[in-house]
């Protein structure tokens, strides 16, 4: 890593990483401190408030949001964050969220700091020696990094550059089916948004022999993944960090 | 006051699952409503200056409803001037009070219609035929979903939940109504050559022609209708009675103002620049004239429009019906219009039904029930309604005012107390990791209390781990 400057960054690493795919954390760390950066981890956080907020329940998003701000108002470091529907909501809904309990200096203190983990490797050097075989994956967008962040290349950017080739999946512009609680209040209609996600799955698997469905947001990957387990079907689906730390490779 | 709207009494499940087991509808739908929103991000893409004139017609409409007072009063001087008479109706049944009082004083026995969204938001159809009046739809979509005793499942493309070979079906049964042979195939150009013959009787012989409005222009009491099989055209003209039924936000300033919208519907809704037809009415005929009917009349509609002028929710009043946030919507694509049991379906649907009249509990319940939140509606309006966040209003407001099921709302409550501290989130994955020791059946969670069984009814769900990630944090870097 000479000739890379250390950068100091707060990981925020999402509930839904914490509790059921930590692998997908350490491995973000990894990739992290191998493009040249020291990871900080502050263990008040524990959720954006998301799923609250999605479905109308602000006053429990606003708390959450709350200790979101006490959780990294320590430090001024960037907040790399492991799913771009969590950073679009702090950009998003935090101002809208919190503008009758924090100035807006305090909300702009927080929200300028958030980057998704994808966009902060996007603009961080590559690392040296890319695969030297071609590595097929399918890449899965999460609606909010397209339509909120609209960072719609720096996932599949980052995989090309460590040397995946990247394949899209037909009608790639519609959700999955996930929708936070959506998912949980509404099983029928949501799986059934999945089961046409996984169909375009299985033409890239036919077409391109695609060896996993790779993602950089956990609740599209939890929800496709689960459906496919309970259908038999243990197709290998991978959180992005996972396939760009050196040692995972 | 608040309007009110047609709904289906049926529960959200089974019109959900009736959707959702109809697989040739899903099959149609997908195709269908995939290939109009592609047709339309091509058209766009083709076409450099469309999205400043769009932006121009944004500005029009957003203009038109903060002036809507004023707009009313000169566009019906206007129509008056031309000889037209103007009813204003404060909500459908006075809507349709107005028109079957004038089919009555004018001895109508037949009614052709072009197609209109307002018309099936007062249910014109059952009013005039309670009072004995028949009415044909002439729209192609619309007169394949009369035939089949349905209602619209989109609001630009109203039979798009049926394939041709169904629609054949139902040209079949009219054949032997009328004592008709059959249909060879089912070829489109038989299916059209079908459906226009029939329809040119009904022109011919009606009383009385109606049309809802596409837009409505002040300056000279104008009415614009689009269509891309010309129907209006023979509805305005041929029926020497004419009545036109528009919502009050369907009124531009001039013009000017129509100019840069009047391609937006066709561009929007189906990829096309402009629309095959476009008809302009601005009176009965005059003397001069050859043909156009003797007596116009507009009922300009209220139900509900007026009281959201003014408020955070007036940017809905601007929609054209276009329908481009129905072909984009993955919920829609799924379970099609008619599984949201009101006339206006859709993400557009869900937010107009619920703001028109928030009376009906299940038209404010949608939109929980049928929307992921994926925000494709509010990237794809033409007229920059922010569909999704308007969406998200209606859930918030659900919640305060307690329409959710007690245990859900205590779920969110408790959650929310839980994670908005490090202490009460490491008190769940405590409870998490004790309550799947007694639930896991051959290493696999089948069951989970309350929302979060939801999951496990249709998808697994991995684990809490023996680690989390701050528990790995806390062991790898802890002091």
């Amino acid at each position: 890593m000479s000739g890379r400057e250390i950068s100091d960054v707060e990981l925020f690493v999402t509930c839904l990483v914490d509790l059921v795919r930590p692998q997908a954390g350490i491995a973000a760390v990894a990739a992290l401190e191998e493009r040249g950066c020291r990871v900080h981890f502050s263990d008040q956080q524990t959720c954006c408030g998301q799923f609250a907020y999605n479905a109308g329940h602000v006053d429990q998003a606003r708390a959450m949001a709350l200790n979101f701000v006490q959780a990294f108002e320590g430090s001024t470091r960037p907040i790399v964050a492991l799913s771009g529907s969590c950073a679009a909501m702090v950009v998003e809904a935090y101002p809208k969220l919190l503008k009758d309990v924090l100035s807006e200096t305090a909300i702009e203190r927080i929200v300028s700091r958030i980057v998704e983990l994808t966009q902060w490797l996007q603009s961080s050097d590559p690392l040296e020696g890319a695969h030297e075989e071609r590595i097929r994956v399918a890449y899965h967008l999460g609606c909010h990094m397209r339509r909120l962040l609209r960072a719609e290349d720096s996932g599949q950017e980052v995989l090309r550059q460590q040397g995946y080739e990247v394949v899209e999946l037909g009608d790639a512009d519609q959700c999955c089916g996930f929708g936070g609680t959506f998912s949980m209040s509404e099983p029928e209609l949501s799986t059934a948004m999945a089961d046409a996600k996984i169909a375009a799955l299985k033409e890239v698997r036919q077409q391109y022999g695609v060896t996993a469905l790779v993602g950089a947001d956990m609740g599209c990957l939890l929800h496709l993944a689960g459906r496919m387990i309970r259908n038999g079907d243990d197709f290998d689906v991978k959180y992005i960090s996972e396939l760009l730390a050196g040692g995972s490779r | 006051m608040s309007g009110r709207l047609p709904y289906d009494p049926r529960p959200w499940r089974v019109r959900r699952d009736s959707a959702l087991g109809n697989s040739s509808m899903r099959d149609t739908l997908q195709r269908v409503a995939g290939r109009l929103s592609k047709a339309k991000s091509t058209a766009y893409g083709d076409y450099q200056i469309a999205d400043k004139w769009r932006l121009a017609g944004v500005a029009a409409k957003r203009r038109a409803i903060s002036q809507i007072d004023e707009l009313v009063v000169q566009v019906i001087g206007e129509i008056e001037r031309h000889g037209g008479k103007v009813h204003r109706a404060r909500d459908a049944a006075e809507a349709v009070r107005c028109v079957v009082e004038v089919a009555q004083k004018n001895g109508v026995k037949l009614a052709v219609k072009s197609k209109s969204m307002v018309t099936e938001e007062i249910e014109l159809n059952k009013g005039l035929e309670d009072a004995g009046v028949q009415v044909v739809e002439t729209d192609l979509g619309e007169y394949i979903i009369q035939l089949a005793h349905e209602k619209p499942s989109h609001i630009l493309a109203p039979a798009i939940h049926r394939n041709r070979g169904q629609v054949k079906e139902l040209f079949d049964v009219e054949a032997d109504r009328q004592g008709m042979a059959h249909l060879a195939n089912a070829d489109i150009e038989q299916l059209t050559q079908f459906a226009r013959q029939q329809l040119r009787q009904e022109f011919l012989s009606a009383d009385m022609g109606v049309t809802g409005g596409n837009f409505l222009v002040a300056e000279t009491g104008t009415i614009v209708l689009i269509t891309n099989e010309g129907n209006a055209d023979m509805v305005t003209s041929l029926p020497p009675l004419l009545v036109s039924i528009v919502g009050i936000e369907k009124i531009v300033g001039t013009w000017d103002d129509l100019s840069y919208l009047l391609q937006q519907p066709a561009l929007s809704g189906v990829g096309q620049r402009l629309s095959s037809y476009t008809t302009f009415v601005s009176g009965p005929r005059d003397e001069s004239a050859m043909d156009g009917p003797d007596q116009w009349h507009v009922v300009l509609l209220d139900n509900g429009r007026r009281n959201l002028v003014g408020t955070p929710e007036e940017s809905i009043l601007s929609c054209i019906r276009c329908g481009a946030c129905l072909n984009v919507c993955p919920v829609f694509r799924q379970i099609g219009g008619h599984a949201y049991g009101s006339v206006y379906p859709g993400p557009i649907g869900i937010v107009v039904s619920a703001n028109l009249d928030p009376s009906m509990p299940s038209f404010l319940d949608l939109a929980s029930q049928a929307c992921s939140m994926c925000y494709a509606c509010s990237e794809v309006c033409p007229m920059d309604i922010p569909l999704a966040d308007e969406i998200l209003t209606l859930r918030n407001h659900r919640v305060k005012t307690m329409a959710e099921p007690l245990l859900v709302r205590r779920t969110y409550e408790m959650w929310g107390r839980l994670w908005s501290t490090k202490a009460g989130y490491q008190k769940t994955i405590r409870i998490a990791r004790l309550g799947q020791r007694f639930l896991i059946q051959k290493k696999k969670l089948r069951w989970a209390p309350g929302l979060f069984g939801g999951w496990l009814k249709t998808r697994d769900m991995p684990l809490i781990p023996p680690e989390t990630f701050r528990e790995w944090w806390a062991k790898t870097h802890g002091e």
